[in-house]
């Protein structure tokens, strides 16, 4: 009920910035806060949302958790493209409700549609965050929703990522997606690492270091593992590593020739991978609980990157037995193989979680993403420069884009939506950042 | 000089189930029994477990993977060295077929092998860093094999022969021009005692 109250709001909003742009008057001051409208990226069909700092309700907080908190969310509620941050300086004070109707009057007056309330309470190393959804077009400031969170002052980042993820869930039905990590390859060739980082590219870790050739990270659906390429053991084979738990590294194939491109069935029990073992690159299935493999290609030519539909029932993949690499799609039995994209030089498709389009890497020149219908229709350019673009990955929300770009000169990795707002840079170290994949949202 | 790439394609087709033959195969060792999650990261409203990347990437680095089954019988790679008597091949953009060029220096290598048949050779097969990863690491493995099937069917065992594809991975010169990546799209011989 609530969740419909609040896509209710949000229609009327996005109706109402549809036939009157916003043109927000000046900022007026209400008690404790300073308001300030505002608008990033293309704002005016978006929903305005203050987010103040978080009010300290019990203990104190040197390290400034209740500006982090409020910052934090704020970044996320932006990138998810839904909303435009209304910015404040200052919070609410604690416990005074002439002051928080104030406060939402003069965010209103500013142009916020609605508001966040946020209520921190410190202890120890440890906090709890409340958050209080508030409809800033109703008279009478009504609350939308109100949920607490717990976590370490480490884990602050997160617990804000949650809440940002709540709000998009009230607004949508659909949670956000700030609450996931984005794994990747750092080094210059021949030397190439696996990475993890949060979506903002926050506490940026190494998770392999065995100074091998390590590619093509992928997570498995539960959140909990990545599949990927490695030169360990002297050739090309497929591993498995859990980054959150002690637990060895598990060998998934490594069979003569290659052992790459691996991709998780929906449900996470089968591996489809590429191995030459039988003499040139095919595609097989392989059952993660036992073992057994099931080979779906049989071509002369190459047949490699596998990626689900999320129904589980078809699997596209790139085969250059058409003469150059092309985007094809089959059954998960390997019948019914058809040719998707016509003509050109095509590789990397990732199949959305919603199951609407595959985005692929389009090579004319340079590469770019693009994105076809899984009937063949529609083929359209997603990135236009400057540089270079691949290697997509998709967010769970299938809204979001991550992938590789060197627009900047060396490889870093980039989120985009698909909707054409500029890119936001997720990496900046020093080194070649390459292969991005997107986590599941973590349990 | 068609018929001769034509010639080498047919015989290198015939020569498919030999090459087969002579390839180490060995099984994909999996790990059946996943034992029990450790508590997973926090939902909203329970207490958060140290769930952030941070405390479980402070772990060692993962152990490395026992030795599956039939692994001698892929050498190790770091084994072998290059020798001046075996010169590289090289090929045009996104193709793995044997050029006409090429195949006479193969066929130089092919005497050489021959005639020192107490090494074991080691085919690398490479990519300019156009073209995406996964396809180019493909790519290479069908140049290892094209060559390698090239080299059988000029006498030498396919027994002693082992390739491996490097893709795009391990570059000769990284200058962004056709000169550079030219060189990089390679065939690349190495050998060992037996």
């Amino acid at each position: 009920m609530i969740q419909r109250r609040a896509l209710a709001l949000l229609t009327l909003v996005l109706a109402l910035a549809w036939l009157a742009p916003w043109a927000p008057p000046p900022a007026p001051r209400a008690q404790g806060v300073e308001v300030f409208l505002n608008v990033t990226g293309g704002g005016s069909k978006k929903l305005n949302i203050a987010i103040p700092e978080f009010t300290v309700v019990s203990g104190t907080d040197p390290q400034g958790t209740a500006k982090l908190l409020a910052a934090v969310a704020g970044n996320d509620l932006t990138f998810s493209g839904l909303f435009s941050v209304v910015t404040a300086t200052g919070a609410i004070p604690p416990n005074n409700p002439t002051a928080l109707k104030e406060s939402w009057s003069a965010f209103a007056a500013a142009g916020a549609h609605a508001g966040v309330h946020g209520l921190l309470a410190l202890r120890g190393d440890r906090l709890e965050a409340e958050m209080r959804l508030y409809d800033l077009t109703s008279p009478e400031h009504r609350l939308i929703a109100a949920k607490k969170f717990e976590g370490t002052l480490v884990q602050a980042r997160r617990v804000a990522h949650r809440i940002a993820d709540e709000i998009v869930l009230q607004f949508t039905g659909e949670r956000g997606v700030a609450d996931t990590k984005i794994a990747y390859v750092v080094g210059p060739r021949g030397a190439k690492e696996l990475y993890i980082a949060d979506y903002d590219g926050a506490g940026a870790t190494a998770v392999t270091r065995n100074g091998s050739i390590n590619l093509s990270p992928v997570w498995s659906p539960d959140a909990r593992s990545l599949a990927f390429t490695s030169y360990l053991q002297g050739y090309p084979d497929l591993y498995r590593l859990f980054p959150f738990e002690r637990r060895p590294l598990q060998t998934l194939a490594a069979f003569a020739g290659i052992n790459s491109s691996p991709a998780w069935s929906p449900d996470g029990r089968l591996l489809a991978l590429t191995l030459s073992k039988d003499g040139n690159p095919e595609i097989y299935v392989l059952t993660v609980a036992t073992g057994a493999l099931r080979r779906l290609t049989r071509h002369v030519g190459i047949d490699t990157e596998p990626t689900w539909a999320p129904t589980g029932r078809q699997i596209a993949f790139v085969s250059d037995r058409a003469g150059t690499p092309h985007i094809f799609v089959m059954d998960t039995d390997g019948a019914n193989v058809r040719q998707l994209t016509p003509s050109g030089f095509q590789t990397q498709p990732r199949w959305s979680p919603k199951g609407d389009m595959i985005v692929y890497t389009q090579r004319r020149g340079g590469h770019q993403l693009w994105a076809i219908n899984p009937d063949g229709s529609n083929p359209r350019q997603l990135t236009f420069g400057p540089g270079q673009a691949q290697s997509a990955s998709w967010a769970p929300d299938g809204r979001h884009l991550a992938f590789q770009s060197d627009r900047l000169g060396r490889w870093q990795i980039f989120a985009m939506l698909l909707d054409g707002t500029p890119p936001a840079r997720i990496t900046s170290g020093g080194g070649e950042a390459t292969s991005p994949t997107w986590s599941p949202r973590l349990p | 000089m068609a018929t001769r790439v034509a010639n080498i394609v047919v015989t290198s087709l015939l020569l498919f189930g030999v090459v087969l033959a002579g390839c180490a195969k060995r099984p994909a060792t999996t790990q059946a029994s996943a034992p029990a999650p450790t508590a997973p990261p926090p939902a909203a409203s329970t207490p958060a477990q140290p769930s952030t990347a941070a405390p479980s990437m402070a772990a060692p680095a993962p152990a490395a993977p026992k030795a599956p089954a039939g692994a001698a019988m892929r050498p190790s790679p770091k084994e072998f060295t290059a020798i001046a008597d075996l010169k590289d091949i090289h090929f045009d953009f996104d193709k793995y077929d044997i050029r006409p060029s090429d195949a006479k220096v193969l066929d130089a290598n092919a005497i050489w092998l021959k005639s020192h048949g107490d090494y074991l050779i080691l085919i690398e097969g490479h990519c300019d860093e156009r073209g995406t990863n996964e396809y180019n690491l493909a790519l290479g493995e069908r140049r290892a094999k094209s060559t390698m099937n090239y080299l059988v069917s000029q006498g030498v065992q396919a027994s002693r022969i082992t390739i491996i594809s490097y893709g795009e991975e391990r570059p000769t010169c990284t200058e962004k021009n056709e000169g550079c990546w030219s060189n990089n799209r390679r065939a690349h011989f190495l050998v060992k005692p037996r």
